[in-house]
């Protein structure tokens, strides 16, 4: 009978373990928006997440331990870097450009123009491991990141918990899923255009309401690629029974009039070797656009008015240097980029409108922030 | 009695008899003719490594008879063996410093003359998780993160300014990566050595007719990596076998010989 009280403290914390360990991960998000798919060898839990919001943060996933995957994705410029061209950890010039990480746990495919890559723990070993060019560039990567697991006291324990059921919990693996759990949790629906479409009729200007009416008319079509509740076509979630992937040709480039583009950045053509496939991008959200200047696959359109006046104009004239071309004239363009007229004012309110797409909460948010800077 | 031992005796012969012919395939790599090496003056080996699978040996009636690879080497599994001909030194920059130089194994007791084998990952294996792969295909250096599947081939020269390695792995592949449904561009490299004797021969891997084609010392280094925009693969893909804006067989390569 004495043992009752110790035997039922036991019962009940047994109890509590399992039934918090059985808890769906909280997502947080806006009633009504179905959460993001997870995949089913990796489920979402604070541990896991925790570790992974470290390891985001930490240089020594670098080679030479200059870079963490924060250097390319800044938080307050909504996770991309601001330049044209991301720059590795021993100097290379990548061909194309920071790709933002918000929301990125409802993209349908990742990267500009890979169609393999559908889930963040393969994405990561490009970065991490690749050589062409050297991003992170972690040689030797497998031991490397294993040990900082397990002989980073915070790391190991958090390991440990993450994924108690392995037999070796601090691997390669276990720290490019523990990056990718907490890289899904980053999700913004907060932007002045959300509280409008909760019923705030004044959280967005008139501009910006006149603006919104521009991008999702058939005249300016921009809602045909960059639609949804994400902005963009290549979006998929948790009950999603259609696989939908977006690739695109905007006209951007036209070398020697044959639509081609620069051979370091043919986009799909790369994967594929389809000559259609020339120059096909994915439409990436366009969330948080106003801050992840400069834009297009390569850094190439330095701000948002150059974006519309190109799509304006129905493609980019290039009239001189090793570039030149007219891409309104390519064959292998969107059947959506056909160009359209604006007013000034029209101008403006579409401007106002992407403006309104900024969502300040998730630029500062402390759980997706530097925490070796506490 | 004797009937019974005349019976059970050839089994049991054959047996023991039906795997014993130990296998032993070096590889080495020249340039023009001699020896090159990662250290080599002038034109410099700058990587060489490379999966094999599929390896048979042909016997005086022309049939082939498969090579089963000595798992016990820590390169080699029973589908594919891994040959690192570079040192990680010198002009080998993106190098290891451990060697393989030959497949060890084992086949069926013959008199063999004739060589086959694909250099390549069999499709079955090319598209699992590397990071839990078994040896020698838990090499993420030889992972192709961005195509999906391995890099078959790694090879390389340099000269002080200039040069030309080539990636040749499996391209145009469909799905998603964990669900690839197949590649347009296989990309495997067949084989075959008629004259090719085991213990007489070793395998030579002509780089100069790899690169025969490309342009090794006009200032600019080139590559290929198995890609459709790139001009620098028709040549080297040439060489070894492969068509490459079709992805189909030649039937012949000019890499590879009985040394």
């Amino acid at each position: 009978m004495k043992y009752t009280p110790i035997l039922l403290a036991v019962l009940v914390t047994v109890v509590l373990w399992w039934f918090t360990r059985a808890t769906a991960w909280d997502w947080e998000l806006p009633p009504d928006l179905p959460p993001p798919q997870v995949p089913a060898d990796n489920p979402m839990s604070a541990a896991k997440v925790e570790l992974g919001r470290w390891l985001f943060y930490d240089r020594r996933l670098s080679g030479n331990e200059t870079m963490s995957c924060a250097s390319c994705h800044i938080q307050s410029l909504a996770f991309t870097d601001g330049v044209a061209q991301s720059i590795g950890s021993t100097g290379e010039i990548h061909p194309r450009s920071s790709m933002s990480l918000v929301n990125v746990a409802y993209a349908s495919r990742l990267t500009w123009a890979n169609p393999l890559l559908d889930r963040l723990e393969d994405q990561a070993l490009t970065p991490l491991l690749g050589d062409r060019p050297v991003e992170m560039g972690l040689r030797n990567g497998e031991q490397r990141f294993a040990e900082l697991l397990r002989t980073e006291p915070k790391y190991s324990a958090l390991a440990a918990s993450a994924f108690s059921s392995d037999e070796d919990p601090h691997s390669l693996l276990n720290g490019i899923r523990a990056i990718a759990a907490f890289i899904r949790t980053i999700n913004s629906f907060d932007a002045p255009y959300d509280r409008y479409l909760a019923g705030d009729a004044n959280a967005i200007s008139s501009a910006a309401e006149r603006g919104m009416e521009l991008f999702f008319s058939e005249r300016l079509e921009c809602f045909h690629c960059h639609g949804g509740f994400n902005f963009t076509d290549s979006t998929t979630h948790a009950n999603s029974n259609v696989d939908r992937v977006g690739y695109h040709n905007t006209g951007l480039y036209n070398l020697d009039d044959t639509g081609a583009y620069p051979s370091d950045n043919t986009g799909l053509f790369d994967m594929s070797g389809e000559r259609r496939d020339m120059g096909r991008f994915k439409a990436p959200s366009l969330r948080n656009i106003g801050v992840t200047a400069p834009y297009m696959h390569d850094g190439s359109v330095a701000t948002l008015p150059e974006v519309i006046a190109n799509y304006e104009r129905g493609g980019r004239l290039i009239e001189d240097g090793q570039y030149a071309g007219d891409g309104r004239l390519s064959p292998y363009k969107s059947e959506f980029v056909t160009g359209f007229e604006l007013t000034d004012e029209e101008r403006a309110d579409l401007l106002a409108f992407l403006d309104s797409l900024t969502d300040q909460t998730v630029l500062s948010d402390a759980r997706f922030s530097d925490p070796f800077l506490n | 009695m004797r009937l019974f031992a005349a019976l059970i005796v050839p089994w049991v012969c054959v047996s023991c008899s039906q795997w014993d012919h130990p296998v032993k395939i070096p590889f080495i790599a020249t340039w023009q003719g001699e020896p090159i090496q990662c250290d080599s003056p002038d034109v410099a080996l700058s990587d060489l490594r490379f999966y094999i699978s599929n390896v048979q040996l042909v016997d005086g009636e022309g049939q082939s008879h498969d090579v089963r690879f000595a798992t016990e080497m820590p390169w080699q599994n029973d589908a594919v063996a891994y040959i690192d001909l570079e040192t990680g030194s010198g002009d080998c920059h993106n190098g290891t410093a451990g060697l393989s130089t030959q497949v060890l194994g084992v086949a069926k007791f013959r008199e063999y003359r004739g060589l086959r084998f694909t250099v390549g990952v069999p499709f079955r294996l090319n598209h699992e998780n590397p990071l839990a792969a078994k040896p020698p295909l838990d090499d993420p250096d030889m992972h192709w993160h961005w195509r999906s599947g391995y890099k078959f081939l790694r090879a390389g020269v340099r000269t002080e300014d200039d040069g030309f390695w080539i990636h040749v792995g499996s391209a145009g592949c469909e799905g998603t990566v964990g669900n690839i449904t197949g590649c347009k561009f296989p990309n495997r490299i067949e084989v075959s050595l008629p004259e090719f004797v085991v213990d007489q021969h070793a395998v030579n891997i002509d780089l100069t007719a790899l690169v025969a084609g490309t342009d090794v010392a006009d200032g600019t280094p080139t590559d290929c990596s198995s890609g459709p925009p790139e001009d620098s693969c028709a040549a080297p893909f040439a060489a070894l076998g492969i068509e490459f804006e079709t992805g189909e067989q030649t039937g012949s390569q000019s890499v590879f010989s009985a040394q």
